[in-house]
């Protein structure tokens, strides 16, 4: 934990410089540049409101912000999962010549995949204007779940971290995983409404910490409902304890990474 | 005299993980074998000094460097370099190819334990010395070998690190950058404020440059002295 605190110290500002040199180079290379950050959740949203609507036939109250927190959530747990399975190898320069705390590359990852996901959310906020949805004090609740959405991240990515280094085919098991977990957290559907068993209702909400912050915010900032603060504590136990795991996990074998990458 | 470098007891170990495919060795994780590399070896480089290592492949000279770099961290011991800077000179700095060689410099100074205020104030000198041109505001991945190797052994010239380590004799770049290289690196290492570790299987090297010598075998340190003791006995026993 000391030395965990030390690196963060040591390293942060490396962290967030290297972070918004990414953020640059992501730019520089589109031809749209930046206006991906907004088209992205744009265009993703017009896909789902077209298949609720037209396929299915049911859409949800302020249909666009509900679908932008859910896909904003969930795409910044799948972009971060994704890339810490290859983390060490993509920079396997760098790994190898100089020393840095291995979980220092994950903070550059999530930086990164936090900015868009900003952008991401003022869509959240704009549409939410354009609603008019009715603001309650329980707003605030976006805050503590947006620290546990990071938090989640973190702790699943750490331990990915470490075994993608060595599981080759790993990135193919977590991108079916993925999927999965992108079908039961309810991105473009409410799991409340659309899911007729109880069990696996309250075992989807329960369970899967993505359904769960997603139907949390949405019911902060949509529906004027406050946090399930028992769960909520739960979940934030849990991701701390699977970061410690995965530090550990990383620290103890990081001297093996640079002789297999 | 201050110690600059102070390694004690210092043993280093691979877990030799081997790559796996989740069809193939489904929780198989525990078959690891641990290679022992450095063998509990205690030493001390004074402040200033230029100490050679010597050994045959697979004696553990360049894990012992990158021990002494940070890259690898002790198993059991500990390594004391009491605050100072240190880089590892023959390897140069990763970049990260998305990045312009500007902002790679930016970044790899920091990696190295200089401050973005430093790393911009010798930012120029490292531009210069690299002579890459127009590059310097290209992607990395851009970049040709002789370009890269430039401009990695420009950033850990110039940003002087208060111990440098040496692997093998270098030879970067072109023939012009050769030269002007290694004349950078005899300046650095002819600052009498500097500690320098080569490794080196070139004695010739290691006698005009160094003041004292490691040697190392099979992870243990079979001699210690000064480069006119050491050297003969590792020639004699290497014939």
């Amino acid at each position: 934990m000391k030395r965990f605190i030390n690196d963060c110290k040591k390293y942060y500002k490396y962290a967030i410089y290297s972070g918004k040199a990414e953020l640059k180079s992501d730019i520089a290379q589109s031809h749209l540049s930046w206006l991906w950050w907004i088209l992205d959740p744009l265009l993703f949203m017009l896909v789902y409101t077209f298949v609720a609507l037209v396929v299915f036939g049911r859409a949800e109250q302020y249909f666009s912000a509900f679908i932008f927190i859910g896909y904003t959530s969930y795409k910044f747990f799948e972009k971060t999962l994704k890339g810490s399975v290859r983390l060490v190898a993509a920079n396997k320069s760098i790994v190898k010549k100089v020393y840095i705390p291995k979980h220092i590359l994950l903070f550059r990852k999530m930086y990164v995949n936090g900015f868009t996901s900003a952008v991401s959310f003022l869509l959240v906020f704009c549409t939410m204007a354009i609603y008019r949805v009715p603001l309650t004090y329980h707003v605030i609740g976006f805050i503590p779940l947006v620290i546990l959405l990071f938090l989640i991240t973190f702790g699943f990515s750490t331990i990915l971290m470490h075994f993608g280094v060595f599981v080759e085919d790993l990135s193919n098991l977590i991108s079916v995983g993925l999927r999965l977990v992108f079908y039961m957290s309810g991105v473009f559907y409410s799991l409340e409404k659309r899911l007729d068993s109880e069990l696996l209702r309250t075992v989807l909400l329960k369970c899967n910490p993505i359904a769960f912050i997603i139907d949390q915010m949405r019911n902060a900032l949509l529906y004027g409902k406050g946090i399930h603060w028992k769960l909520y504590f739960i979940w934030v136990v849990i991701s701390i304890v699977l970061a410690v795991v995965g530090l550990r996990l990383i620290y103890k074998n990081e001297n093996g990474y640079v002789k297999v990458i | 005299m201050e110690n600059a470098i102070e390694v004690r007891n210092l043993k280093i170990r691979y877990r030799s993980f081997k790559k796996l495919s989740i069809r193939k060795s489904l929780f198989k994780f525990n078959e690891q074998e641990t290679f022992e590399a450095v063998r509990g070896i205690s030493f001390a480089v004074p402040k200033g000094q230029i100490m050679g290592i010597v050994g045959k492949n697979g004696s553990g000279k360049s894990t012992l460097l990158r021990a002494i770099a940070g890259i690898f961290s002790p198993d059991e011991g500990e390594i004391d370099l009491h605050g100072h800077t240190v880089s590892l000179l023959a390897l140069g700095v990763g970049f990260q190819k998305k990045l312009t060689g500007r902002e790679n410099i930016m970044l790899a100074g920091m990696l190295l334990g200089f401050t973005e205020e430093e790393v911009k104030e010798k930012m120029p000198e490292i531009i210069k010395f690299a002579d890459i041109g127009e590059f310097i505001d290209k992607p990395v991945q851009t970049y040709s070998s002789g370009m890269h190797s430039k401009l990695s052994f420009a950033i850990t010239a110039i940003l002087e690190t208060e111990i440098m380590l040496i692997d093998e004799v270098l030879s970067v770049g072109d023939a012009k950058f050769k030269k002007k290289s290694y004349r950078k690196m005899k300046q650095l290492i002819a600052n009498k404020d500097r500690t320098v570790v080569i490794v080196s299987h070139s004695s010739a090297t290691l006698s005009k440059l160094c003041d004292t010598i490691l040697w190392l075998h099979e992870g243990k340190i079979m001699m210690q002295g000064t480069t006119d003791e050491v050297l003969p006995e590792y020639e004699k026993f290497m014939e």
